[in-house]
């Protein structure tokens, strides 16, 4: 007999769905850690507004970069160049505006234009010769690098009227007092790398969940050859989404260099692994077809409880946030790992 | 029967040339409106093959395809689907992360104001599925669901494209009966809408079931098509292997001297909760069956023998001298051999070449520090190509690419190789086709007569009663009987394998 498993349907159930398991990994172990500063720390203020924007502000270039990584890792590739195009970005703009006198807009969007660009021939490549992604970006990550030191192999800051204006604005949190608005206290603001990280994560959203577009990258994550044989557009969708990731990493650089308001040939080393796993934390799968945007968001926020806990805490050497996040890592690795073999198991006893 | 003559599909002359091989050779093709056409042929016959042209997989030399009166070129799958044909392929080919709704909807999925309309595709998954008999959750992954499940899920999202060719590409071969029949309902429903069904398959008694019409391909080219009811089941099978059935299987066993010397001496064999405890002996020359359901233990038996897992009692000799095994590699080199189960997973090397396939075991025994030459390898690979008549135009075709029993015949090739005393073949001819089949065992008997010994493992009763020389029927995970083979008959190994077992299937 087919097996009529019972219909459920109800709120709850589509709620609990398997589906998003990874995600409520991801929100269980930071409520978990977020408690665990709280009962530490909350009488020196862990637990107030203020730290949490302050997470969110020094991670935002992290975070925007993960939304073109997830999608990316969705359709079960990797893309390593993505610190060294944020920094590429941070370059242009600097050398740009700096060195050349050009307006920072014309910077930007020549870096938009390079970044997504060199996205694209990346996803062509990776589609079309075949290469593996791993391959094909981290040549993308050396020539972006080569670039940046040809560019200068100093440090260039920036000093701009409308970089000075971007990097400070901020928006501060208010709450209604005897029918006035004032400020929060401590005092909670959200920058425009926020602000672009939010908007960022928004878009990814509806971009992963209320399109074709979207979809085709879960199919393509979950068997390509299936996706190609259901007639979706595997080519179209994986080049885009690679051009996707580019614009991210552009998106990512501008953050950073308005956090920095600099452009160095070396900044960012090693981030590109910082953006991947995030993703991880946040239930992205690497093996492709799994993973959500608000599961990397709180991916983000878990990576940057670590290093706060550690601030607060201060007698801790910082580095032991590197080791926090590796065992993390190692845990949310584990945690794939078994919800796999336990889904293979039931196929099999079935 | 009635047989409409509306014709919906006709494809003339159709001709595919891969490197070496002339896939298909001027095939007509003719579906009409509201029938079930059997595309019936060996495996390499070029079924598939036609197929793909079909569904844009694959781009033909020659030939046209007219669909409703209209000539069409078909480049990508994404063509043949706006046109209409739509496939059903034998493994299941949807996505496993996705929920059963959006497999069903996924790239045609309904909009509403400016995003996807998940309400409505669950509403019309569950609706189209409970058509289909199966009332189940279409939100949750259908990678938690069977695979006749996921095997339906792909013909709602096939029937759901308004398709007007439904290709069903061996559709049961993971189904069981139950589940077969109600696909034979869905199918009917179909057809008494108009469409017009492509069924491949290799159970004749389906084709004979569901089928209007049949037509047969051999080595890339048609046979003939006949109406259902013009043709027996004999002629039929003749026409798809071209050869008579009783020439096949015209084997003889392989004479059994008594007084040959024992090759393979096993007693007390066991792995707590696989097999119980099992003694054999198995003589030069002899070919030992192993009959008994899928989880009998003769899977187990064989590889406790190999040493693909270690028996945590007992003992195996071999030619009197103790194996004392701990790995697979300590077997081989007391000159045993095994060929797994599933050649697609424990068996070939899908990437390597035939050769570098057949070199692999000679290679393992001889360690990597004597690496075999190129021209020894060579003369090696061609040397079993011709002898097992592996159908390829050389030694440096991918296995992969082979049929399923030149697949077989290149496993075999290994172990003849390293000219083993005893050969352990499990199931070498599950999933090939009539003709490779009789091949195969022709072979086994062949390596018998020259004094190799063998066990041969297979849920199929008459194979095993035409070839061997003693049958050790399996039960339960221990040794239930053993038979001589000479005037076995199927039911005196279906009593012993029934006992205590009433109400299980055999075989």
């Amino acid at each position: 007999m087919l097996k009529a498993e019972p219909r459920r349907q109800s709120a709850l159930t589509r709620i609990f769905n398997p589906k998003y398991i990874m995600v409520y990994a991801t929100l269980g172990v930071f409520l978990v850690i977020y408690l665990f500063g709280a009962l530490m720390y909350g009488d020196k203020g862990f637990t107030t507004l203020r730290t949490l924007t302050l997470m969110f502000s020094d991670n935002a270039y992290v975070g925007v970069s993960a939304v073109g990584m997830t999608m990316v890792l969705i359709t079960g590739g990797i893309d390593l160049s993505v610190a060294a195009v944020a920094s590429l970005t941070g370059m242009f703009v600097a050398y740009g505006v700096t060195v050349l006198g050009l307006d920072p807009w014309v910077c930007v969007l020549f870096s938009l234009a390079v970044g997504t660009a060199l996205g694209l021939v990346m996803g062509a490549a990776i589609h079309y010769l075949n290469v593996p992604p791993f391959i094909t970006t981290l040549t993308g990550m050396f020539m972006a690098r080569g670039v940046c030191a040809l560019i200068s192999r100093e440090s260039i800051s920036i000093d701009n009227p409308t970089i000075d204006y971007l990097a400070g604005l901020k928006w501060y949190i208010m709450r209604l007092q005897d029918g006035e608005w004032v400020k929060l206290k401590p005092v909670a603001y959200i920058n425009l790398s926020v602000l672009i990280f939010i908007a960022m994560i928004i878009i990814g959203t509806i971009i992963l969940q209320k399109t074709r577009f979207g979809r085709n990258v879960y199919a393509i994550g979950g068997n390509e050859q299936s996706a190609r044989l259901m007639g979706l557009p595997v080519a179209r969708t994986k080049v885009l989404v690679y051009g996707f990731n580019g614009l991210c990493s552009v998106l990512s650089g501008i953050a950073y260099a308005l956090y920095v308001k600099s452009g160095w040939n070396l900044a960012l080393q090693g981030s590109e692994l910082d953006v991947i796993s995030c993703c991880v934390i946040g239930g992205v799968m690497l093996s492709g077809g799994v993973g959500y945007m608000q599961g990397m968001l709180l991916g983000v926020l878990l990576k940057a409880t670590i290093p706060a806990i550690i601030t607060f805490n201060g007698t801790m050497n910082s580095w032991w946030a590197k080791i926090f996040t590796g065992l993390l890592l190692l845990l949310f690795i584990i945690i794939q790992r078994v919800v796999v073999a336990s889904s293979d198991r039931a196929k099999k006893t079935e | 029967m009635c047989l409409s003559n509306d014709v919906l599909l006709k494809m003339t002359g159709m001709e595919i040339e891969f490197p070496g091989v002339k896939a298909l050779d001027g095939v007509d093709f003719t579906l009409r409106r509201g029938e079930i056409h059997a595309l019936l042929g060996e495996n390499g016959a070029g079924k598939s093959t036609l197929i793909k042209c079909l569904t844009g997989v694959h781009r033909m030399d020659a030939g046209s395809i007219v669909l409703d009166g209209q000539s069409i070129r078909l480049t990508s799958p994404q063509d043949a689907q706006r046109l209409g044909i739509s496939t059903v392929y034998q493994e299941v080919n949807l996505c496993p992360n996705l929920t059963v709704a959006e497999n069903i909807f996924i790239g045609r999925q309904p909009m509403r104001r400016g995003g996807i309309d998940w309400k409505t595709i669950n509403a019309r998954s569950s609706e189209l599925m409970r058509r289909m008999g199966m009332d189940i959750d279409v939100t949750l992954p259908l990678s938690g669901y069977s695979i006749a499940v996921q095997q339906m899920v792909s013909i709602a999202r096939a029937v759901d494209i308004n398709a007007k060719v439904l290709i069903l590409d061996e559709p049961t071969s993971s189904l069981d009966d139950n589940e077969v029949r109600r696909l034979f309902d869905v199918m009917r429903e179909l057809k008494k809408q108009g469409m017009g069904i492509i069924f491949i398959t290799h159970f004749l008694n389906q084709v004979f079931e569901v089928c209007d019409r049949i037509t047969v391909l051999r080595n890339g080219h048609l046979v003939n098509e006949w109406g259902i009811t013009d043709i027996s089941r004999l002629d039929l099978v003749t026409s798809m292997i071209g050869k008579d059935m009783n020439e096949i299987y015209n084997l003889k066993k392989a004479e059994q001297r008594g007084d040959a010397p024992v090759v393979l001496a096993a007693s007390g064999l066991g792995v707590p909760g696989k097999v119980e405890s099992i003694s054999l002996d198995v003589r030069e020359g002899e070919l030992v069956g192993f009959a008994g359901l899928l989880g009998s233990g003769r899977t187990e038996t064989a590889e406790m023998l190999f040493c693909v897992q270690r028996p945590a009692r007992g003992s195996v000799s071999m030619r009197g001298k103790p194996v004392g095994a701990r790995i697979p590699l300590d077997s081989i080199k007391r000159r045993m051999a095994f060929c797994p189960e599933d050649r697609k997973r424990d068996g070939i090397v899908a990437d390597l070449s035939i050769r570098e396939n057949i070199v692999l075991a000679v290679q393992a025994t001889r360690g990597f520090m004597k690496p075999m030459s190129m021209a020894e390898q060579q003369e090696l690979a061609d040397k079993y190509i011709r002898l097992l008549s592996i159908a390829t135009p050389d030694a440096e075709k991918k296995v992969g690419e082979l049929s399923g029993g030149n697949q077989q015949k290149v496993i075999l090739a290994r172990w003849m190789a390293t000219q083993p005393d005893l050969l352990i073949l499990d199931e070498p001819t599950r999933g090939i086709d009539v003709g490779a089949k009789a091949e195969i065992q022709r072979l086994m008997l062949d390596m018998c007569r020259q004094g190799m010994s063998i066990i041969f493992i297979s849920s199929e009763l008459d194979e095993i009663i035409r070839c061997s020389n003693r049958i050790i029927v399996m039960r339960d995970l221990q040794k239930a009987a053993e038979l001589d083979g000479e005037g076995c008959d199927q039911s005196a190994i279906l009593s012993i394998i029934a006992d205590e077992e009433t109400g299980r299937e055999a075989v």
